[in-house]
């Protein structure tokens, strides 16, 4: 019965070629749009979350409080953490390891070339596997820092580019980091995040001789949950700590416990919003494209105005007059909204592919996902259907008298 | 002639009302959307034309490389000693440098974490100049005053930073120092450089002990006559040899004002783009539902074509007829879509600057208004071409003949 319905549409769509694809046309434009946007929007939020995304959800941060947009976790604080609290956090029930972590910014030259970055401390002794873990440190070539390793480091993977330093740095190249003197023992394995792959490590013990003489502060303590199920309640009692330790009122705190996990949320959910934002303007043009539908379907009803009368005066029903255009017009909207898809798919992944050839940005990805192919089709759908709601409805309205009697 | 047939166009699109009104609304809401995006832009333009302006195009920065936030990285700084060596470089003027912290302030037990500032007052106007901001109320800071604060224009109000208002002659709390509000800076107009807090250089000294004559910038104002760029070039230049480093490998960077707004104006433009050619989008399907209603409408009046035709009307005539048409339902929805535009960008534009954007204000000059109504008669007209020139191209007699 309904495909009855369907075959008679789609005939009176064929006689009308022209006016078919023209509207058609119209929905395809903002579907193809749309799925090419958000597909490309997915991509990069994607490859953006995957620099950040190599934390589990078992861990937690301490910092200060200050403005941590502005640097490197601990730089921009008012009053920095010390290192005496690693150690007190580590006797909370449930806490595997608290990890002093520092960082310090500097010249890294290597080829007679000077670029600006920043290494990192690798613990000494029991806590150096965990920290391995936690972070997810593997070499690619060379080997890890061990204990006792002094003018050793480990580069991140970006290291090994030409482009960092003009060429590319290999296992024991030497290469001079805030003046000093290092001998690469190893390259870890690219992670995907420029600030791992662009950063070195060293040992704690060097780091802190060579930059923090005389400093008993710490940029962040990275805290290793033993079962994920406490995280909820080991952060309660790290702040419970820390107010004590800094003397600080509830409410008043001037440090944070994060887990990246939230900080993750956070910054997806201000990608989600720039994406939205993108789609909501490209998809004015669907509108604008089922209101061309709406048109065409108040032209067919004029057009068929007879036909109608026909179909009446032998026996056809109000609701048969009614599905038949509603029907046509969810058609057009479905059919443009299958070629939009496909030339949606096209364009984010052809977009992306050049993005990434021509720009050398190897952030631009495109992702469409079936749940977005779906949606777009239902989407397009829907908007034939709405825009043919009120033509049919005046269609199945007619009077048979009237209708037979009219001329064009 | 033309009279005739513009009332001819006029009197058939209103005899189908409902299809006219779709198209018009079709292309009404692609020029809407155009309209608002590009009055932002052209908004955000003359922003930062106006800095430039106000700021003018004599002023340098030279910035401590580092990693964050100029100031914020501890392993990279400028030293007095730059200070006074750019001060004798040929050209320059004036130096004043800038000392940036984040700042702890606490008002009525509520603290939060803002940029604190620190410049000596013998340079307050090149420092002010350069913010392009005055004293909106209360009275300026004054040299050597370790016990008083300027704030930002965004703290005189409640909700903005804190819950309650910070009024001239207030107490706050700065990284644990009470301090004296003496006064207000004018509205920057972003949400961030509007919750800074300033200080004279003496106290800013007592407050970050640590950061004594270590700036993360400063700015240079060139003198009369001397070229910012060239100036820039040769304090490079100057400060490498001074400070001992090789070409490449200085751990300072030199910008002028221009430099730094085109970086700025760059992302924006790519920005504006990106968005403008999605809302032309909509535009392109607008024409396509009127080059679709002026199909219906050519083979709706295939007879009447015939019988014009029979009675001596030539081609161009026909085609001008349609083209009138289709041109007219673009100019009926670029005059509707810029009037929405207008209400929708001036909507938002409130919302922005409540939130403390007020450097997102939209502007409407007559040549925007005036562009967007002729463009949607272009893009009417154009998409009514082809089936104009189908109309025009019609036989008489097998027109006259057509059911």
């Amino acid at each position: 019965m309904l495909l009855d319905y369907a075959k008679l549409a789609s005939n009176s769509l064929k006689k009308r070629k022209t006016r078919t694809y023209l509207t058609m046309i119209g929905i395809f434009i903002g579907i193809a749009a749309v799925v090419s946007l958000i597909g490309l929007g997915e991509g990069l939020r994607a490859a953006i979350m995957g620099q950040f995304g190599f934390l589990g959800p078992d861990v937690l941060g301490v910092q200060a409080s200050g403005l941590n947009f502005a640097g490197p976790p601990g730089t921009a604080v008012v009053t920095p953490l010390t290192d005496d609290l690693a150690d007190k956090i580590e006797r909370i029930p449930g806490v595997e390891a608290a990890i002093n972590r520092y960082l310090e910014s500097g010249t890294m030259e290597f080829n007679d070339r000077q670029v600006i970055g920043f290494s990192y401390s690798v613990p000494e002794g029991e806590d150096r596997k965990v920290f391995e873990r936690m972070l997810n440190l593997e070499v690619a070539a060379g080997r890890p820092l061990k204990d006792g390793d002094r003018d050793k480091i480990v580069v991140g993977n970006d290291f090994t580019l030409d482009s960092m330093f003009g060429k590319g740095v290999r296992v024991g190249d030497r290469l001079l980091f805030q003046g000093h003197t290092f001998e690469v023992v190893g390259v870890l394995k690219k992670k995907g995040s420029f600030i791992f792959d662009g950063s070195l490590a060293m040992n704690e013990g060097i780091l802190k001789d060579l930059f923090r003489k005389g400093d008993d502060t710490v940029n962040v303590i990275g805290v290793k949950v033993r079962d994920v199920k406490d995280v909820g309640r080991v952060k309660e009692d790290i702040e419970d700590l820390m107010r004590k330790e800094r003397d600080v009122e509830k409410g008043e705190e001037d440090f944070e416990v994060s887990s990246p996990q939230q900080t993750l949320e956070t910054l997806d959910s201000t990608l989600f919003a720039v994406q939205l934002f993108v789609a909501i303007i490209a998809g004015i043009s669907i509108v604008v494209g089922g209101i061309g539908i709406m048109n065409t379907m108040y032209t067919a009803v004029l057009e068929r105005t007879k036909e109608i009368g026909i179909m009446k005066a032998v026996g056809a029903k109000n609701s048969a007059i009614f599905t038949l255009f509603f029907i046509e017009s969810g058609l057009l909207g479905l059919l443009g909204g299958a070629i939009g898809v496909l030339l949606g798919l096209g364009l984010a992944y052809g977009l992306a592919f050049a993005g990434r050839a021509l720009l050398h940005f190897d952030l631009i990805r495109a992702q469409v996902s079936l749940a977005l192919i779906l949606g777009a089709l239902a989407f397009s759908f829907v908007i034939g259907l709405v825009a043919g709601l009120v033509p049919a409805w005046q269609a199945s309205r007619k009077n048979p008298v009237d209708a037979l009697r009219f001329v064009k | 002639m033309n009279v005739d047939l513009f009332g001819y166009s006029l009197s058939n699109l209103a005899h189908r009302k409902m299809r006219s009104f779709l198209s018009i609304l079709s292309i009404l809401i692609g020029i809407m959307s155009i309209y608002a995006l590009i009055s932002f832009g052209m908004g955000l333009d003359a922003y930062v034309k106006g800095l430039a302006e106000e700021a003018g195009i004599d002023k340098l920065f030279v910035q401590a490389k580092g990693i964050g936030a100029p100031g914020t990285d501890e392993n990279f700084f400028l030293t007095q000693d730059d200070a006074d060596f750019i001060e004798k470089i040929r050209g320059t003027d004036q130096v004043a440098p800038l000392y940036m912290k984040a700042g702890e302030i606490a008002w009525k037990d509520e603290k939060k974490y803002r940029f604190a500032m620190g410049f000596d007052l013998e340079n307050e106007g090149l420092v002010m100049e350069t913010f392009a901001v005055d004293v909106a109320a209360g009275r300026q800071l004054r040299k050597g005053e370790a016990d008083a604060v300027v704030l930002g224009y965004n703290y005189q109000f409640p909700l903005k930073i804190f819950k309650r208002k910070i009024a001239a002659g207030d107490t706050i709390e700065l990284n644990g120092k009470e301090l004296k509000v003496v006064g207000f800076y004018s509205e920057v107009g972003n949400p961030s450089d509007d919750a800074n807090i300033y200080l004279p250089k003496e106290g800013f000294e007592e407050l970050y002990p640590a950061s004594k004559e270590k700036y993360g910038w400063m700015i240079v104002r060139a003198e009369k006559g001397t070229s910012a760029d060239d100036l820039a070039d040769r304090i490079t230049e100057r400060l490498r040899k001074h400070k001992g480093q090789e070409e490449g490998k200085e751990d300072f960077f030199v910008q002028t004002f221009e430099d730094a707004l085109a970086t700025f104006n760059a992302i924006l433009g790519v920005l504006k783009g990106i968005l403008i050619i999605i809302a032309f989008i909509s535009v392109v399907v607008a024409s396509v539902n009127i080059m679709n209603t002026m199909y219906t409408a050519v083979v709706e009046r295939t007879k009447e074509i015939g019988i014009m035709k029979a009675v001596g009307a030539q081609n161009h005539t026909i085609l001008l007829v349609f083209i009138f048409e289709a041109g007219f339902l673009g100019l009926a929805g670029g005059v509707l879509g810029v009037l929405f535009g207008w209400m929708v960008a001036a909507a938002g534009g409130g919302i922005a600057a409540a939130a403390g954007f007020a450097l997102l204000k939209p502007v409407f000059p007559w040549y925007l208004t005036f562009g967007c109504i002729a463009f949607a008669f272009i893009i009417g007209a154009l998409s009514g071409i082809f089936p104009a020139k189908q109309a025009a191209a019609l036989k008489p007699v097998d027109s006259l003949r057509y059911e």
